[in-house]
């Protein structure tokens, strides 16, 4: 009955729903990403919101493994691979030869890993946002360097074992990189998750309708990488939202404000990050003490809301 | 005696610790990877620092810091990474910043297949950084050179303060192999020559008779300068020209006129042999099989591997030349290091073989070339 009201409400809200998604594709079935891959889903939603008026620019990362070799190759638009520091960068090039060349109504849409958005090409992004230009940057944060075997990123959260934090886990914080890219005071940032592809969806549109920088940062689940069953992405991802870990919210000329689930989490009791953490085989050597020290992080921040 | 069963990757950083390497630094990529993870097994707990950087960049940018401040350092990449590491490459260079820098090559231009082999780095190695001044470049061809080349190229970055390359090629970094390490011959260690206590000291003062500025560390006890610009011997910026002139001279000459002392090869010379094949890298395995079968087939043929790839050991290769009419080179790129085995060639025709599409030469394909 919940799920119905909710479903009821979005149409209310014009909301994107199972019911008026559009059944164009622009991802081709079969290809190339590890079972229950959370860029598969936000991946085919993007695209499908985004359509064919589109060029995608896109670094070294899992999503140039997604794209595939040929003949398996899945994208059904037009796509750069540039150099992993480059992705702002590139796309800056590509919009400056479309205003050059007098096409509009293109999305240019760079669409990188969290290490290609926020370590190696954090540079060329921030250049890009001061700079004004016209693009949408998706960054899927999966939370290390899955790519290459699982390396820690500047957006592993604190306590996740990878490769190369492989006793104690990563000794830092996540590095806020949503923040980070707020603080140019671009037009729009938006955070998303996998798990909720619809909000995703219309987070993209929205950004359609924007000019200028638009930046959109979505968690985005691994089973692999994040040492979980591959049927459980979605509910591992649901968890990091409703354990108000990883908030869902949008920034509009510099209003915050929390969207969908998030927001419906305001005033109501959360399940504990344990939950979140108990899900996942990264999290197997968190102490005490860090889970206290991080459930009462999510409470400070919760307190604020 | 005991046989370890371990890839080119894992032999470059067990050497590397036993040379006395305590600092390491890297940022993912293949087929380099594996070196990173090695380090972080073995570094910490000999109270070793193991970095992953945000970028290649940061990586070879946190080996110069450490090994200014006096440690064995290397860092470990692949050719996109290469690239990135270029300026820092002439800022160890110009700073006389010893440095190991492993580049497991794969095949390129840039991003390649980063799961495909091949030797196409070579020149970029030897001209990647402005200036052009001579860096040393050693080529393992096995896992077994890949543990005592490391070896060298941390006693010869010590010895003349430089960065020293190991070309090493996805082929050997990720082919497990037996070896017994403790029957290699390996060298004794070298370290970087201190500046004496009760001796004043100038950042790039060379001692009469040498060519290599003693060295202290930044941060000791002693006011320490490091630039990488045009500097005088106290170690400040210069735009005197006469002292420009001379400092680069003896960074060009410093590894130059002392090659001869750190030229690797295995000679296999038929004296009756009027071909001889030259070739380093992983394609030495497929030209040694290739070697034996022709000589079983009653051809004569000399053989050379070289390991020295820069500076070029120009009279060592002279000499091993001289004795034929004819030097095949086959390595795996469209032609780089055939570019100094024809300058050095007088009467000999020289021929080449290349290719780069990922996969290996094979014994037939290089008995094929030399038939021709």
């Amino acid at each position: 009955m919940d799920r119905l009201k909710i479903i009821k409400k979005n149409i209310m809200e014009k909301k994107t729903t199972i019911l008026n998604l559009t059944e164009e594709e622009f991802v081709h079935s079969g290809n190339r990403a590890c079972s229950g891959c959370g860029l598969s889903i936000i991946y085919r939603m993007g695209l499908k919101a985004l359509g064919k008026n589109t060029i995608l620019v896109v670094p070294p990362s899992c999503l140039t493994v997604l794209q595939g070799l040929y003949p398996v190759a899945s994208t059904k638009l037009p796509c750069v691979n540039v150099t992993f520091a480059s992705t702002g960068a590139a796309a800056t090039g590509v919009r400056g030869a479309m205003k050059a060349l007098k096409k509009e109504n293109v999305n240019v849409v760079a669409w990188a890993g969290d290490g290609g958005t926020g370590d190696i090409g954090i540079q060329a992004l921030s250049g890009a946002c001061e700079r004004g230009e016209d693009i949408i940057y998706i960054c899927y944060d999966n939370e290390a360097y899955m790519n290459t075997g699982v390396q820690r990123s500047g957006t592993t959260p604190q306590g996740v074992l990878t490769t190369t934090t492989p006793i104690k886990g990563k000794l830092q914080e996540k590095k806020d990189v949503p923040a980070i890219i707020a603080a140019h005071g671009i037009g729009y940032v938006a955070t998303a998750s996998a798990a909720y592809p619809l909000d995703f969806y219309d987070k993209v549109k929205k950004a359609m309708t924007i000019s200028g920088p638009r930046y959109i940062h979505v968690h985005t689940p691994c089973p692999p990488g994040w040492s979980f069953d591959t049927r459980f992405t979605i509910k591992v991802g649901k968890l990091a939202v409703k354990s108000g870990l990883f908030d869902l919210y949008e920034i509009e000329d510099g209003e915050f404000q929390l969207t969908g689930e998030s927001k419906r989490l305001v005033g109501k009791e959360k399940p504990p990050v344990t939950d979140y953490f108990n899900s996942q085989g990264r999290f197997k050597s968190l102490d005490a003490e860090l889970v206290k020290k991080v459930q009462e992080r999510v409470d400070a921040k919760w307190a604020k809301y | 005696m005991a046989l370890s069963f371990i890839d080119g990757n894992e032999a470059i950083a067990r050497a590397a610790v036993r040379a006395g390497c305590r600092f390491f630094s890297g940022y993912p990529i293949t087929p380099a990877t594996t070196i990173y993870q090695q380090m972080l097994k073995l570094l910490p707990p000999l109270k070793g620092v193991c970095l992953q950087g945000e970028d290649e960049i940061a990586s070879i940018g946190f080996c110069l810091g450490a090994s200014m401040a006096g440690l064995k350092a290397m860092t470990a990449t692949s050719g996109p990474g290469i690239s990135l590491y270029s300026e820092q490459i002439s800022f160890a260079l110009s700073g006389e910043i010893p440095l190991v820098i492993v580049d497991v090559q794969r095949l390129g231009p840039s991003t390649g297949s980063a799961t495909k082999g091949a030797d196409g780095d070579i020149q970029f190695l030897r001209w990647g950084s402005s200036g052009g001044l001579p860096v040393v470049v050693l080529a393992p061809v096995d896992v077994r050179d890949c543990y005592i080349l490391t070896m060298h190229a941390f006693n010869l970055a010590e010895q003349y303060r430089c960065p020293v390359f190991i070309a090493s090629n996805k082929e050997i970094g990720m082919t497990r192999e037996s070896i017994e390490i403790d029957s290699l011959d390996t060298p004794d260690l070298l370290t970087r020559k201190y500046c004496p206590e009760d001796q004043p000291y100038l950042p790039f003062q060379v001692p009469p008779g040498t060519m290599i500025p003693p060295f202290l560390p930044i941060g000791g006890s002693r006011l320490v300068r490091q630039t990488s610009s045009t500097h005088d011997p106290e170690g400040y910026i210069t735009a005197d020209t006469d002292i420009i002139g001379q400092v680069i001279e003896r960074l060009d000459k410093k590894l130059v006129t002392n090659v001869d002392t750190f030229t690797f090869f295995e000679f296999d010379s038929d004296p009756d042999a009027e071909t001889l094949l030259l070739v380093y890298g992983v394609t030495a395995r497929a030209a040694k099989t290739a070697v034996e079968q022709m000589r079983k087939g009653g051809k004569a043929i000399s053989l050379l591997i070289l390991k020295t790839l820069y500076p070029v050991p120009e009279d060592f290769i002279k000499q091993c030349i001289n004795e034929v009419k004819r030097v095949v080179v086959v390595e795996m790129n469209l032609g780089q290091y055939v570019r100094e085995i024809e300058r050095l060639a007088e009467s000999q025709h020289v021929s080449h073989f290349g290719k780069m599409d990922g996969e290996l030469i094979s014994p037939e394909l290089i008995q094929q070339v030399i038939a021709l």
